[in-house]
Order: C-alpha cells, then sequence, then structure tokens
C-alpha cells in the first residue's frame, strides 16, 4: 500500500490535475465518475485497452472529455491531449454549463479521480514497467494523439454540436416550423381553460411522430365536463370517438381518448392520468356512447375504474378471474392456466 | 317471383361449367415453390448462430451446438435441433435470418398425426424431410446479405 | 290458463351463424327478443400482451391472426405505425405491392362475408359461389408469399417477397372474370324476393347513432356519412387513385349489403389502375436498420379494414419491443351496438343483423 501510495505521489500531478480539469469539462459529476471509473477499470486489461479507448472515444462523441479522463494514467501525452481537450471540447454551451458545475463536480470527480488513479495508477504502474516495450508506448502515444486531433477536428467542425446535449437540442429545435396543428391545440387548450376550469389542462403538446397529433393531459376530475365541451362546442365538435387505450406505465396509468370531428377533420388525443393504487376515471359514455366496450376492455385488462360507466363488467377474461392481466406486475394467480 | 326464376338460372348456368374441386386426398396437391411447409434442416451448413432460435416468435425452436470435431476448425457444429411443431406457426421468419440457408422450407404440409409426441420433430427428421425443398428463399433478414430488415 | 314467461336463450358460443365463438344471452318473450347481451372473451389469445415482449417483426404473424380473414391489411397497420415513427420511407413498388395486395384482400374479405352472409339466411348456393372466387384470390397469394391465410407478408419498410413473374398479369386477368361473377351474383340474390324480405327495412339506424356509437366501415357508411379512411385520411398511395366511395341511405341491413357489394366493385376498380401503373423494377424493401427501434414516444395510425376503421396506437421507450402496442379493432367497436339494435326484433332478424354487421370474433377478441 505504501508502495502504491509512493508511486500516487510520484506520478506527476499532471495527469490528476488534467483529469480534475476534464472531470469538470464533463458535463455532470455522475457520468464523469463512471466514465473514469469505468476507465479505470478498461484501463486493466491490456488488450482490452484500445477496446475501452474506442467505446469511449464513442461516448466522447456525445459529450464532455472523457478521452481526457481515461487516458489519464499511462503515458505523458495525456496532458497534451488532455490541454488540447479543454480548449476545443469547451464550445459555448459546455463552458457555461461546466464552470457553475465544475466546482461540485470538480470536488467530486476529483474524489473519483483518486480513487481511479489509485486503482489504476498502480496497476498502469505495473503495465507500465512490465511492458515497457518502447513500440508499444509509441503505438499507444500515435493512437491518442490520433484521436485527440480526431477530437479536435470535430469539436472546431461543430462546438455545440460536440459539446453539451442541450446545445445540440437547441441547434436543431430552432429550424423546425411550427406545426400547422398548433392553432387547433392552441384553441383547444384556451376553450378548456375558459370553458372548464382553468387548471383543466396540465400539459399540450404537438406528437410529431404521429402527424403532429395535438396531444392534451386532462386533469382526471375535470374530464366529464370536459369531454362535453369536446362535443358540443362548435369550434371543437369532435364527435366521433376512434379509440380509448389505457397504458401502464410503472408509476401511474393513463388512458388516451382519441377524438375526431369529422367535418374538419380536427383531431386531438386526451390523455387522463390516475395513479396505480386506485385508478379511477370518469367515464366518457354518457358523451361518447361508443366508449362503452373499450372502457370495459380497460377495465378487465388494466383494472382502472370509470365511474358513471352503465355496465362495468369483465369482457374478454371470465368473470371469476383475478388480477388485471395487461398490467405490468401481472403475476397470474394459476400459473397452470 | 321474377327474382327466384332468374337466380335460378344463374344456378343452372354453373351446372354445366368446369369442376373446380380437387381430389386431395387421391392426387397431391402441387405447392407454388414459395409455400411454406415443414422445414428442412442441413446440419453441414448449420454454423449455430442461434438466430433462428431468437427469431422464433413462439420459441419452438431449440439448438445445442458442440466445438468442432474437427481440430483445425473454429466455430460450433449442431449437436441438437428440435422444432416443436406444437408451437410452430410456419411463419418463415427462420428461415428468412438464417444466413446459410441451413434451414428452408419445403412444399409439404402434411403434418398430422394421433398422437402429440410425433410433433416433436428433431435433426434426423428435419434432415431427411428433402422433398420438395422451395427453391426461392428470399432469406432478407441474413446478416451477410446487408440485413436490410 | 295460458301465461307466458320469458325465455333466456343461449345463442351459444358453438353455433354455425355467429362468425366465429360469439355468445349471445338473449331473453325472449316469445320470439321477440327484449334484451340481448353479448358475451365475447373466447377467442381472447392476449396478442397485446405478448407483443410487450416480442420484437416488431416477431409481431407481425400475430397480427396476422387477428382478423383472420383480412390479414394483409394488419400486417400493414403494424408496419405503418412503426414505419411512422421511425420516418422510413418505403419504396414505390413496395408500395405497390401492398397496396395491390390490400385491395385483394378486401377482395376476399368481402366474398366470405357475402358467402356467409347468405348461409346465414338461408340460401346455401351463394357460399360456395363465393369460395370459388376467393380460392383464385388466396393462389395469388399463395404464389405471392406461400400461405393461404396468414400471409406474414409484410415488414417494417417493405415487404417480403417481390411478385413473382406473370402474378401481375394474373392479377390484371382475375379483374374482368370477377366483375363478370359479381353481375352473376346480382342475378343470383339481389333481386331475389325471399332476401329482400329479410333485409329489407331491418336493423335500421340513423347517422347520428352510427357516429355517437364510433362505428366505422360500412356500418357507418350505410346511414349516408361518407367516411372513408382511404380518402379522408390517405396512407400508402391510395390518393394516386380514382374510386368511389358509396355511401348508403337508409342504414338498413340491406343497404349495407349493397354497399359491400360496390366496395368489391371499386376495389377492382382501384386495382384495374393499379396493375396499370405498376412499376417494371424497384426495390421491395427500404432503408431499415438491423434492429427495429422507434424512438421514444406513441403513435396512433389508423387504415380502413374491409371491417372497419384498424388502428394501432403504439407506445414506445426506445426499445425494440414496444412498451403498449393497442389495436384499435372495427368489429370490437361495431358490435357494442348490438344490444341496442336488437331489442324489439325477432330471433330471425338476429341472425340477418349480426351478419349485415361483419365480425370476425378473432379480431373482437384480439
Amino acid at each position: 500500500m505504501s508502495e502504491e501510495q509512493k508511486r500516487e505521489e510520484s506520478r506527476p500531478a499532471e495527469p490528476e490535475a488534467a483529469r480534475r480539469e476534464d472531470a469538470a469539462e464533463a458535463r455532470t459529476g455522475g457520468p464523469a465518475d463512471a466514465r473514469v471509473e469505468n476507465a479505470g477499470e478498461e484501463k486493466r486489461d491490456e488488450p482490452a485497452a484500445e477496446g475501452g479507448r474506442e467505446t469511449v472515444t464513442a461516448r466522447e462523441a456525445s459529450g464532455g472529455g472523457s478521452a481526457g479522463t481515461e487516458a489519464g494514467q499511462p503515458a505523458q501525452p495525456q496532458p497534451d491531449a488532455a490541454s488540447d481537450q479543454p480548449a476545443s471540447a469547451a464550445g459555448a454551451e459546455a463552458e457555461g454549463k461546466a464552470a457553475p458545475a465544475g466546482d461540485g463536480d470538480g470536488a467530486r470527480a476529483g474524489d473519483g479521480a483518486d480513487a481511479g488513479t489509485g486503482k489504476s495508477g498502480g496497476e498502469a504502474a505495473d503495465a507500465g514497467k512490465a511492458a515497457v516495450d518502447p513500440e508499444r508506448e509509441a503505438k499507444i502515444r500515435a493512437a491518442q494523439e490520433a484521436r485527440a486531433a480526431r477530437l479536435a477536428a470535430k469539436a472546431a467542425a461543430g462546438a455545440a454540436a460536440g459539446g453539451a446535449a442541450a446545445g445540440k437540442d437547441a441547434a436543431a429545435a430552432e429550424p423546425k416550423p411550427p406545426s400547422p396543428k398548433q392553432p387547433w391545440l392552441d384553441e383547444a387548450v384556451e376553450l378548456l381553460k375558459t370553458e372548464v376550469h382553468p387548471e383543466a389542462v396540465e400539459e399540450a403538446t404537438i406528437n410529431a411522430l404521429s402527424d403532429d397529433m395535438p396531444t392534451i393531459v386532462v386533469k382526471a376530475e375535470h374530464w366529464p365536463a370536459a369531454a362535453k365541451l369536446l362535443r358540443d362546442h362548435e369550434k371543437l365538435g369532435c364527435r366521433y370517438l376512434r379509440n380509448v387505450t389505457g397504458v401502464d406505465y410503472e408509476t401511474h396509468m393513463e388512458v388516451v381518448y382519441f377524438v375526431i370531428n369529422m367535418e374538419t377533420k380536427r383531431e386531438y388525443a386526451i390523455k387522463i392520468r390516475t395513479d396505480r393504487e386506485h385508478p379511477s376515471v370518469p367515464s366518457a359514455v354518457p358523451v361518447w356512447p361508443g366508449a362503452d366496450w373499450p372502457e370495459r376492455e380497460i377495465y378487465d385488462l388494466l383494472g382502472i375504474e370509470f365511474p358513471g360507466h352503465p355496465n362495468l363488467r369483465r369482457i374478454l377474461m371470465p368473470d371469476d378471474w383475478v388480477g388485471h392481466p395487461l398490467r405490468k406486475d401481472y403475476v397470474p394467480l394459476d400459473p397452470e392456466v | 317471383m321474377k327474382g327466384m326464376i332468374q337466380g335460378l338460372g344463374v344456378t343452372l348456368k354453373t351446372m354445366f361449367s368446369k369442376k373446380v374441386t380437387y381430389a386431395y386426398p387421391d392426387e397431391p396437391l402441387k405447392m407454388p415453390d414459395r409455400f411454406r411447409g415443414i422445414q428442412h434442416f442441413d446440419p453441414d451448413k448449420c454454423i449455430v448462430c442461434n438466430q433462428c432460435a431468437r427469431i422464433c416468435p413462439t420459441q419452438c425452436i431449440t439448438l445445442t451446438g458442440k466445438p468442432n470435431p474437427d481440430p483445425e476448425k473454429k466455430g460450433k457444429v449442431i449437436d441438437t435441433y428440435d422444432i416443436n411443431f406444437e408451437l410452430c406457426i410456419l411463419c418463415d421468419l427462420c428461415t428468412e435470418v438464417c444466413p446459410t440457408e441451413a434451414i428452408v422450407m419445403t412444399n409439404n404440409f402434411e403434418l398430422a398425426a394421433y398422437s402429440r409426441d410425433e410433433l416433436f420433430k428433431d435433426r434426423e427428421w428435419l434432415e431427411n424431410n428433402n422433398t420438395n425443398i422451395r427453391q426461392d428463399n428470399n432469406n432478407i433478414g441474413a446478416p451477410q446479405r446487408g440485413g436490410a430488415k | 290458463m295460458i301465461r307466458t314467461e320469458e325465455l333466456l336463450l343461449n345463442v351459444g358460443p358453438q353455433h354455425p351463424s355467429t362468425h366465429g365463438v360469439l355468445r349471445i344471452v338473449v331473453k325472449l318473450d316469445g320470439e321477440v327478443i327484449k334484451e340481448a347481451t353479448p358475451v365475447i372473451g373466447y377467442l381472447h389469445r392476449g396478442t397485446e400482451k405478448l407483443a410487450e415482449s416480442l420484437n416488431y417483426t416477431q409481431i407481425i404473424p400475430y397480427t396476422d391472426r387477428m382478423d383472420y380473414l383480412s390479414a394483409m391489411t394488419n400486417n400493414y397497420v403494424l408496419c405503418y405505425a412503426v414505419e411512422k415513427m421511425m420516418g422510413i420511407e418505403v419504396p414505390e413498388r413496395a408500395q405497390f405491392l401492398r397496396l395491390i395486395v390490400m385491395e385483394l384482400q378486401r377482395i376476399a374479405s368481402h366474398l366470405v362475408w357475402w358467402g356467409t352472409y347468405l348461409l346465414d339466411l338461408g340460401a346455401l348456393s351463394p357460399f360456395l359461389f363465393a369460395f370459388k372466387d376467393r380460392e383464385k384470390i388466396v393462389d395469388l397469394f399463395n404464389e405471392l408469399c406461400g400461405a393461404r391465410l396468414t400471409y406474414n407478408y409484410m415488414r417494417v419498410g417493405g415487404v417480403k417477397w417481390d411478385a413473382p413473374p406473370g402474378w401481375i398479369d394474373k392479377v390484371r386477368d382475375f379483374i374482368p372474370y370477377m366483375e363478370k361473377q359479381l353481375q352473376d351474383y346480382d342475378r343470383l340474390v339481389t333481386g331475389n324476393e325471399i332476401f329482400l324480405n329479410r333485409v329489407k327495412g331491418i336493423g335500421k339506424y340513423d347517422a347520428e347513432t352510427a357516429i355517437a356509437w364510433g362505428l366505422s366501415g360500412v356500418n357507418l357508411r350505410c346511414t349516408g356519412v361518407k367516411w372513408d379512411l382511404r380518402k379522408d385520411e390517405p396512407y400508402c398511395i391510395y390518393d394516386r387513385f380514382e374510386f368511389d366511395v358509396p355511401v348508403g341511405k337508409n342504414g338498413d341491413c340491406y343497404d349495407r349489403y349493397l354497399l359491400r357489394i360496390e366496395e368489391i366493385r371499386q376495389s377492382l376498380r382501384i386495382l384495374k389502375q393499379a396493375v396499370e401503373q405498376f412499376p417494371s423494377s424497384g426495390e421491395t424493401m427500404g432503408k431499415v436498420p438491423r434492429v427495429i427501434r422507434p424512438p421514444e414516444g406513441e403513435t396512433y395510425v389508423r387504415i380502413e379494414a374491409p371491417r372497419g376503421e384498424l388502428g394501432c396506437h403504439i407506445v414506445s421507450k426506445g426499445k425494440a419491443e414496444p412498451y403498449r402496442l393497442k389495436f384499435r379493432r372495427p368489429s370490437f367497436n361495431n358490435l357494442q351496438m348490438l344490444p341496442k339494435l336488437l331489442v324489439g326484433e325477432t330471433m330471425s332478424n338476429l341472425i340477418a343483423i349480426l351478419g349485415g354487421v361483419d365480425i370476425v370474433l378473432g379480431e373482437v377478441d384480439c
């Protein structure tokens, strides 16, 4: 242990400093820790060393200066690569984000770095001493320099794109024009807020994956009034209920109603969230009688109650079945059946 | 009355037209080449990649491999290969992903048996089931072809 | 002293006229129905639950078995949903093949409906005519993809098999043959007095009720509402072809009958145009990644299946399996109106009305 400690101290302070710096470049402390730890572990196998660097390069593309961190120990070129890193990878956003997070992260990453160094420092020292072939050293150096060069090129090419994800999103989201269905969404949300209740709408989004379907999350207690509004208001007039789906997310459950106005083709997807212990959503049958069997199916398979439904019984499973099969935590009572 | 007479006319006309039924059990039924019948397995081509067992929607294929008995060659050789025809829906996904066309469909479809035990076919049976093998296999899911799936 | 009692009759799950395992518990007063309760679930196979552990290509054979009489449309709705989520472009020739196959499937499905409907009503020969013609379509499918009922033909990004040489010509020859057969069917059945007495004016409902109850397909169009997803929310390449959407007036069983026959004619019309415009060469699969992983999110797509609006709602968490896959089955939603329609009808009308709704139990139960 003392030997390792000595080695730790004797190891130039540069890699540690470099690592702290690079960890500060990283977006969050968690992944930086993980990366440092991982890098430490990967460093241990020689054949895996190259592979380790490859995977870490891949991760790098999405963010931070992990290459710098992992390449901490073996060779002196590290500081070069590391110093290249901060200069190039520090895109506007990355630096902005990393700086305030940097201090806290730096402290944590410092510890992680220490641990990493401790472990891998000892290992790498051994490795360095054992496989001191100049060829291998040269190869490692060349690979690292190449990678650093690639990184510099990539970072230089797109500072915002290479840096933080927020940067990426902002750059990507800007050019996308607002969807043509946005006015439908806004109008519906307005009407729901004014006519039903100001708190009725929780969220309102456009679902780009589904042909820009306006998706509104309505609170369960305001759903009956909201449903009436959707059907009867002259601007909305959604008289045709197409589909009712129940979804079991592990933290809550959701019921999605898809409605459409056949004349104007205006359509909405209304989601109502409910909790898992006593899931209950007011029934839409008084407004759209076509919700009858779909709601019974959701009750049967997921266990969501629909107060106000005229005939809430099991429909697909036998009447004396125990449990709700489509739930994520469903375990059949009788495994033989 | 008139409608019924007209209808009767149509039926009488059909009485004199050509027969469309097949004399099935007496004459074998010839299926087109792409017909998905029972599989044929060629153990020499199998590289034990396990793709067929993984893609099977009903998980009816079980296989084990053993290291190649020839010490020079690498890779595995197939040891046992069973298809449970109680589960197999003859969907053709296993032949679609096989990179070496070791498993292909034939045009045979008669699998009826008097006991369920006979429906569990092992490697030997599948190897011997080599009549009417389908020519056009179109394994678009196989990795070698670029795997366009 | 004569008194009447209510009779509880079980039109049981095993019945030649219920088109599958449907059970209707009927309270009868003499021959008149007081109350009818459909009981379903005898064919529930848990497709939606199974789908949560299979990847998308493995689910396609399961979709075949939902509405087994129109399996191609079921395949298509799943592939369409995934392609929409991932933004995959399907090549031209594949689109044409999909369209041709779906329209042939529509004709086959309507033929089965026609044959079995008339069989329920007591006419025994149209059943054989229908199956003779359906055999031709099924043979075409056999040549194309190797199966007669459960095709497993479509894949995410295209279709599995290209048309074998000569297949398009066979489709082209089928069209005039079928048109001639339709004329024969008209002569055979449509003017028949017994038939007209059995279906005219039976099972009437109006457009308001149809829309409120969420009916779709022919059940909605027989009331006069012109709503066909091939025209109103076009998918595949339906917007390139000219065809009419037949719409009824009275909303009774006779209208539904006439509409379905007319839909076969319109499908033949689309087929004629499609076969003409069929691209002579092209890819059958688009650019699809090896492992199909739709991005996180959800989508709901719908197409016009022969029985109505078939929808597929996928909630994906970015994995190769769906997190929740729900099919909106037309027969399920169409069947829920049955109790309301049957009150006050006689038992023989029950058969006529049930047949007119055109349900397939594989779809009702999923």
